[in-house]
């Protein structure tokens, strides 16, 4: 890339600019970039300095100059953020000029409150002044969270053309505060288009330098470190730093001898600390280190690295050919698709494959929310799945890590539009070896179009390190001849291309009786071909068994220990004896045996129909377990147990109805919309009140935890509900449940609003215009069989 | 670091229900969890105060406390120790993996952090204790934004003072809650007299008929 920086040469950095400001009488807790507008002669002074100890960049007093951190004050970003480029610029004169931009100091969804994209939004507002102003770089600094960091690089990318550098701060433990490690976030970072990254604050040169030597095993782009001097020690009612110049100067040294291209400082350091890391680094070449590509996919917290031991790729979160996994996704049903993730992760997947394809929704909204979803709960790396590039674009952005494009063809016009993607957003890729033509049926012209793919790539600059070629699988029961081209094509293209390879086994079985000896034999030869990554489904212990099989025989998995893992006490455990009575299926929910009552219901459908279950069995003993939860003869997670027990059971004769076409008709009592409101993060309560309400047969639309008025509104309108629940758990939230309740009295006249949450009580609900106060779940239960009886609005 | 069955199942509304082997199980496997995936850290310092009116200010710093109940809190203090602590970012998102797939166990685990951060938060003051009290001063109870008139708006200020944020994560959104949930900011008074802790800190709160209340020094869990 063509930078008017040199990154090939050592670059030093300034060093601490608060520690500077303390020393000139500002207090904690105030705002540094106040000095900008009101004493810019300090901030010039401090620029000066670190120019005359020997810095080549300086770096703009600008780490919290964002909407979040300057917002009720009466300074203006464009103010702050263009009079510190200016100062400086002009201290800096031949010397560059660095951007500084810090975190936004809000957590990001789904733990804290802010969006991905009103994340990027805020980084837009600072870069676009900054590069306006004439800063010559960008530095991303102290981060901890990597979804926080990919939102500033792509903010920085589109809204500017200056060179990148992006550090993260570690702790002890070798993550940063959210989890994230060195490997994985070179393999994240690397790939989006940077110029530099690296590690700064948190800890001193010392602790830093096994993470340090980390990062340079990976990154193939130069590194940057700047340490606090020490770490931070309190003496007296004052905080000091443990290394002196020298030392420091010395770590500095080490570091730049180990292939560190960019040095500086962070807390604690000052120019004397700069000024003798300048004159250590003299006479001292830039080390250049040769780097191995792998080939690695990464969620924000755990990087899987692909070649040796086999991976699977979970490919049930996909519609086609399940009528449940359809309706959950028409309806908006999260929990289920979360089940699906979380099943294949704890029976062995590695990474997931997400494809929401369905004519009836709007595939780009729902493959984002659906990301979104799965990466709060499960931290695999994804595969993002859609024959629609700008399905695909949406996923990638959102995604937290460094996901698989699920895929690009020999076709010119699906290289054309999907190389660009996988290059903007750093991914990995799936080439499948198809064309304008179709599958080629022999093996030769599959890799043929392999060739021609990682060709094409490398021309965007795509290394075929990035690519994962998946040969195609055939079915046995129409191109019977064909299936072993496929086997021989993965030998081939491992061979000749020395690619990682993947392929969706289970196609082979389609259409024939006992799928499962197929896939297994099949995925058997396939792995021995040279399989890296098979798509597959986890839940079925064939395969799984397969795979596990595989990597002892091919001593990927050392010692067996995988393998003895799993299956030392298979025998000793005892098989699950479900053989209850159908009477006792109350006892079961009283008791909150939430497995077990599966198998009972299972064998309740053979002999009564689905609503005869819930009527019967389901309702009265839930009566009786609210009972008493109200006598107080069992307390909150009993109750709540008892719930989940019912949950499941409707779950069973869901899928029962579903399978059989409905016999019955779908049980919906009425629909309600819930939500925590807009600000408030806190959802156990209403998570409590949702799981209440469709167990007596509601239909509950959950809207989740902070969420705007607006949205409540859509779904009302949507969805025709003739209830609403609100929660709100702080003083500083019921105002917002306030005005959501203003709103829909405005534009859902018809609407009746109950109110639960820890600051409400009965007044307090009526003076913000609740038309119920709910003081828990249960009464959420009351109210509603109260409004919506006799309202059946389906 | 202790996680006191008691004090989770306080949390939990418990009043003397029979507890089955089960449930017994999940709430020692839940206090189990949360101390391995707790990232227990906190930071304080120590700082001169000044009293005007209703107004505590802390020397060195930009925060102005204007509250009575603060100001009587430190009524003999004149120095005092601004404290912030938390469990990570993890425990909450194992709270909210398991209030989605379990929750049950979602519930039981959100008692068993609650009582988890207390835990902490008597360690750093103990640790403030036995700073203090080689300096030859004792200690006062912890206050903290939201007891009394002390508004939790101050919460932001307090985090940024301990830059909090970069030091251990600790983030409060636009209506002050603070992020990670299990997080507690707090004033301790340092004095020249008697300790002055108060052991039932139930007993100055106005909420009398608070589900978690403890019932004076009787066994709380009788009431």
């Amino acid at each position: 890339m063509s930078w008017n920086v040199d990154f090939s040469k050592f670059l030093v950095f300034d060093g601490a600019m608060g520690t500077m400001l303390q020393a000139y009488g500002m207090k904690a807790g105030e705002l540094s970039e106040r000095y900008n507008i009101e004493k810019p002669e300090v901030i010039e002074k401090i620029h000066k300095a670190y120019i005359g100890a020997g810095a080549d960049v300086i770096t703009t007093n600008t780490f919290g100059a964002n909407r979040y951190k300057l917002n009720d004050k009466d300074l203006p970003l464009e103010d702050v953020i263009g009079s510190a480029v200016e100062i400086a610029r002009k201290a800096a004169k031949d010397k560059l000029v660095a951007l500084d931009i810090g975190p936004l100091g809000q957590l990001m969804e789904p733990y804290g409150s802010l969006s991905f994209e009103a994340a990027y939004e805020a980084f837009k507002e600072q870069i676009t002044v900054g590069a306006s102003a004439g800063a010559d770089l960008i530095i991303i600094e102290t981060m901890s969270d990597i979804y926080e960091v990919r939102a500033a690089i792509l903010a920085a990318r589109e809204n500017s053309s200056l060179p990148i550098i992006c550090t993260m701060t570690f702790q002890e433990d070798g993550r940063t505060l959210t989890g994230t490690d060195p490997l994985t976030m070179v393999n994240i970072l690397q790939n989006l288009g940077i110029a530099a990254l690296g590690i700064n604050c948190s800890l001193g040169p010392k602790e830093m330098m096994p993470l340090v030597y980390e990062v340079l095993k990976y990154s193939r782009i130069p590194v940057i470190v700047q340490p606090n001097a020490g770490l931070p020690k309190m003496v007296g009612n004052e905080t000091v730093f443990e290394i002196n110049p020298e030392k420091f100067a010395a770590y500095g040294r080490q570091m730049a001898e180990s292939g560190v291209r960019l040095l500086g400082g962070c807390c604690g350091t000052t120019p004397e600390h700069i000024k003798a890391l300048k004159s250590a680094l003299a006479g001292l070449k830039p080390a250049k280190n040769e780097i191995k590509r792998i080939t690695a996919a990464s969620s924000s917290t755990c990087t899987v690295v692909l070649g040796g031991e086999v991976k699977i790729i979970g490919e049930r979160i996909n519609p086609t050919g399940k009528k449940r996994l359809k309706q959950a996704l028409i309806e908006g049903d999260m929990d289920y698709i979360l089940r699906e993730a979380v099943d294949q992760k704890d029976n062995g997947a590695h990474m997931l494959d997400v494809n929401v394809g369905l004519p009836e929704i709007d595939e780009k909204a729902v493959m984002v929310k659906v990301v979104k979803e799965i990466q709060g709960i499960v931290n695999l790396p994804l595969q993002i799945d859609s024959v629609r590039p700008e399905v695909i674009e949406a996923g990638v952005r959102v995604c937290n890590g460094r996901p698989i494009i699920n895929s690009v063809n020999g076709e010119d016009k699906a290289m054309e539009s999907i190389l660009p993607i996988v290059k903007k957003y750093g991914c990995l890729m799936v080439a499948l070896t198809l064309d304008e033509k179709g599958i080629p049926e022999t093996a030769e012209d599959r890799l043929k179009i392999a060739e021609k793919i990682i060709k094409k790539a490398s021309e965007y600059g795509i290394p075929k390190e990035d690519i994962i070629v998946d040969c195609l699988v055939l079915t046995a029961s129409a191109q019977q001849r064909e299936v072993k081209e496929t086997i021989k094509a993965v030998r081939l293209v491992k061979e000749k291309l020395g690619v990682m390879t993947t392929l969706g086994v289970s196609n082979v079985s389609f259409g024939l009786p006992a799928r499962g000896i197929l896939n297994r034999t099949f995925l058997a030869a396939a792995l021995s071909a040279g399989l890296d990554a098979p798509i597959m489904n986890p839940m079925e212990a064939d395969m799984r068994d397969t795979v596990r099989a595989f990597n002892v025989l091919w001593n990927h998995d050392r010692d067996s220990k995988d393998y003895i893992n799993a299956y030392t006490d298979i025998k000793t455990k005892p098989q699950s004896n479900v053989n209850r009575s159908s009477k006792d299926l109350k006892k079961i929910i009283i008791d909150g045996m939430k497995e077990e009552v599966k198998e009972v219901v299972k064998e309740l459908l053979k002999e009564f129909r689905g609503l005869e279950i819930v009527d019967n069995y389901l309702i009265p003993a839930l009566d009786t377990v609210g009972e008493k939860y109200e006598k107080g003869e069992i307390f909150l997670p009993q109750l709540i147990l008892s719930a989940e027990t019912v949950k499941n059971a409707f779950e069973v004769i869901k899928e029962d109805m579903m399978e059989n076409s409905s016999q019955d008709k779908a049980i919906n009592k009425g629909n309600i919309v819930i939500a925590t409101v807009k600000g408030d993060i806190h959802d156990i309560g209403k998570n409590i009140a949702k799981i209440l309400l469709e167990n007596y047969g509601f239909r509950v639309y959950d809207l989740g935890k902070d969420v705007a008025k607006e949205k409540i509104i859509e779904k009302v309108k949507e969805v025709k509900a003739p209830l609403v629940g609100l929660s709100a758990l702080m003083t500083t939230t019921v105002q917002s449940m306030e005005e959501t309740i203003k709103a829909l009295r405005l534009h859902c006249p018809d609407c009746v609003v109950m109110a639960g949450g820890a600051v409400l009580n009965e007044n307090y609900a009526n003076m913000i215009g609740a038309d119920f106060y709910v003081k828990d779940a249960r009464d959420s239960v009351k109210v509603a069989e109260m409004v919506l009886k006799g309202s059946k609005n389906n | 670091m202790n996680i006191d069955r008691m004090e989770v199942l306080r949390y939990l509304g418990y009043k003397n229900q029979s507890i089955d082997e089960a449930m017994e199980n999940l709430i020692y496997e839940c206090i189990a969890e949360i101390r391995e995936v707790m990232k227990k850290s906190f930071v304080y310092n120590i700082y001169d105060i000044e009293k005007q009116g209703d107004k505590v200010i802390l020397k060195d710093t930009n925060l102005i406390f204007e509250s009575r109940y603060l100001r009587d809190h430190l009524q003999n203090s004149d120095r005092c120790a601004l404290m912030a602590a938390t469990l990570g970012i993890e425990v909450d998102k194992r709270i909210g993996y398991y209030s989605r797939l379990n929750l049950t166990k979602g519930i039981v685990m959100d008692a068993c952090a609650t009582a988890a951060i207390e835990a902490v938060c008597d360690e750093v003051q103990e640790e403030i204790k036995e700073m203090a009290q080689k300096a030859g001063y004792n200690i006062t109870d912890r206050y903290s934004p939201g007891y009394g008139d002390l508004s939790i708006t101050h919460q932001k200020a307090i985090i940024e003072v301990l830059k909090a944020h970069i030091r251990i994560g600790l983030t409060v959104n636009k209506n002050y809650i603070m992020i990670p949930r299990k997080s507690v900011t707090a004033l301790i008074g340092l004095h020249r007299g008697e300790e002055n802790v108060v052991v039932d800190k139930c007993s100055r709160c106005k909420e009398k008929n608070c589900m978690y209340r403890k019932c004076g020094d009787a066994n709380e869990l009788e009431c």
